[in-house]
């Protein structure tokens, strides 16, 4: 679905990715992990080009994406991103956060849009915040409605950025609870970050980035119990 | 001692009668007198007829050309537009801006007879570069996240303007473009330079003709002091209710 092949990305003399490979299947829950500055989040604003590659590939749904050609706009309406930040939008309420690009990009008229982010704002549990504004909601529910919000375009792939480091512990499990109910649906991710208990759990395959390297790739179980590489040896050994 | 006090009492109270009568007649001659009020009043309207159309120029061009110099190549280098923005910018905060009204009077527009037409442009132009800048700070403050959130989205960069990022600079602009108004009202006293009789050149009219320069130069002060008391207060108000949406 998603094939990356030889990527590079380069800020000003800082070589972040030093070619970078893959390819994810549909249905497939790719975690990545890595220490910061690794490039893993680099690697993931690559896949949609909030960041644009050095040099490099990528394909989506058997199209070129990095071809100056290509409408990115287009390919990004297939494509969903939760945020470290959540992100929503300040000036608009919730709902309009959530039905705001749908409408805007004539995908829904505006009813069959707020039909379906009530359907959504349900399975979360954060129906009755459908008029609040996002300063008046907890780091947890926001980042709940960004989820949300993204869904909402019926992505066929959904990125998550560190989703759940800005947030105070105890609003941790409320997010991974919807990532991984989401995951039952069969929808194909890539989530950068630091729940290794995430990683175990819902990923079907871990990988390890270090000094802009997919250092090691394994399937869960394996990734934990028996890693390959020194680096990612230490790696496990200090957080977990 | 009684009756040395009373005395002195006296003398005070003329003292006080005669600058009271001169005052009176001070006022009169200033502002009764021939009816010169209505001068000062034509000569207000001059300056907020001036000040309003640079104003709405100002904003227009201010806001264009700050979206020109925030234009990026896919690259991340500056567009052509960017730099034609940043050399306008240059230019217009590098000169005086009784030049500029000068140079667009006697050479630009020098066929024109319109001089509020002239003036409203050239002080449009000047605001232009100013409000240029406060826009391109507000855009700039808005958080990066909350564009690159409308991009993910698959919303244009145009898309990502308007209903996301825009909207939320607006509220960061506010006061300093208020500010910027009140600063183009007052900058307006310069037009007696190419013989507008604005609120400024009017009292300095009637000061010429009554020899008297209190009442006049005092009184267009007052003047300029209510308006744009009326207009802080206005703008404060806007601010309050634009602030609404985010109570914390």
């Amino acid at each position: 679905m998603i094939i990356v092949k030889d990527l590079h990305k380069t800020f000003e003399n800082n070589h972040v990715l030093k070619g970078v490979s893959y390819h994810v299947h549909q249905g497939e829950k790719i975690v990545i992990v890595g220490p910061s500055g690794s490039g893993k989040s680099t690697f993931l604003r690559c896949l949609n080009l909030l960041e644009t590659p050095t040099s490099g590939e990528i394909w989506f749904d058997g199209q070129l994406i990095t071809d100056e050609k290509v409408n990115i706009d287009r390919i990004r309406q297939h494509m969903g991103m939760v945020f470290q930040n959540f992100n929503l939008f300040n000036n608009h309420t919730i709902m309009d956060n959530i039905t705001l690009a749908p409408v805007k990009l004539k995908l829904m008229s505006k009813e069959e849009a707020s039909e379906k982010a009530l359907t959504l704002l349900d399975r979360v549990g954060l129906k009755e915040k459908a008029d609040a504004y996002p300063s008046q909601l907890s780091g947890g529910q926001k980042q709940r409605i960004a989820i949300v919000r993204s869904l909402a375009m019926n992505p066929r792939v959904m990125l998550f950025d560190e989703p759940t480091s800005a947030l105070d512990p105890e609003m941790v499990g409320e997010v991974l609870a919807v990532m991984k109910e989401l995951a039952e649906t069969g929808m194909t991710m890539v989530v950068v970050t630091h729940e290794m208990g995430f990683a175990r759990e819902v990923g079907t395959k871990v990988l390890f980035m270090d000094e802009g390297r997919i250092m090691e790739e394994n399937t869960p179980a394996e990734f934990f119990a028996n890693p390959q590489c020194d680096r990612l040896k230490e790696f496990l050994s200090k957080v977990l | 001692m009684l009756s040395s006090f009373s005395q002195k009492d006296m003398i005070e109270g003329e003292h006080m009668q005669e600058w009271f009568d001169s005052v009176g007649k001070k006022f009169v001659l200033a502002f009764v007198e021939g009816d010169r009020w209505k001068l000062y009043f034509k000569g207000l309207g001059v300056t907020l007829e001036i000040a309003l159309f640079a104003a709405i120029l100002g904003m227009v061009i201010g806001t264009v050309v700050a979206l020109m110099r925030l234009s990026q190549k896919r690259n991340g280098k500056k567009t052509i537009w960017a730099r034609i923005a940043g050399v306008y910018v240059d230019i217009i905060r590098g000169t005086p801006s009784v030049l500029q009204l000068l140079i667009m009077w006697f050479i630009v527009m020098k066929n024109s007879q319109n001089g509020v037409l002239v003036a409203s442009l050239s002080f449009g132009i000047n605001s232009g570069a100013y409000v240029s800048e406060i826009v391109r700070a507000g855009i700039l403050a808005v958080d990066k996240g909350q564009s690159e959130a409308g991009r993910s989205l698959g919303l244009s960069k145009a898309q990502t303007m308007i209903y996301i990022v825009i909207p939320q600079a607006i509220k960061n602009v506010l006061p300093p473009i208020g500010n910027e108004f009140i600063v183009l009202l007052k900058e307006t006293a310069i037009v007696g330079y190419v013989s507008l009789t604005d609120l400024t050149r009017a009292a300095n009219q009637i000061t010429s003709r009554t020899y008297e320069a209190f009442m006049p130069l005092i009184g267009a002060a007052v003047i300029y002091f209510t308006v744009i008391k009326i207009l802080t207060i206005l703008l404060d108000k806007l601010e309050r209710r634009l602030r609404k949406s985010d109570n914390r």
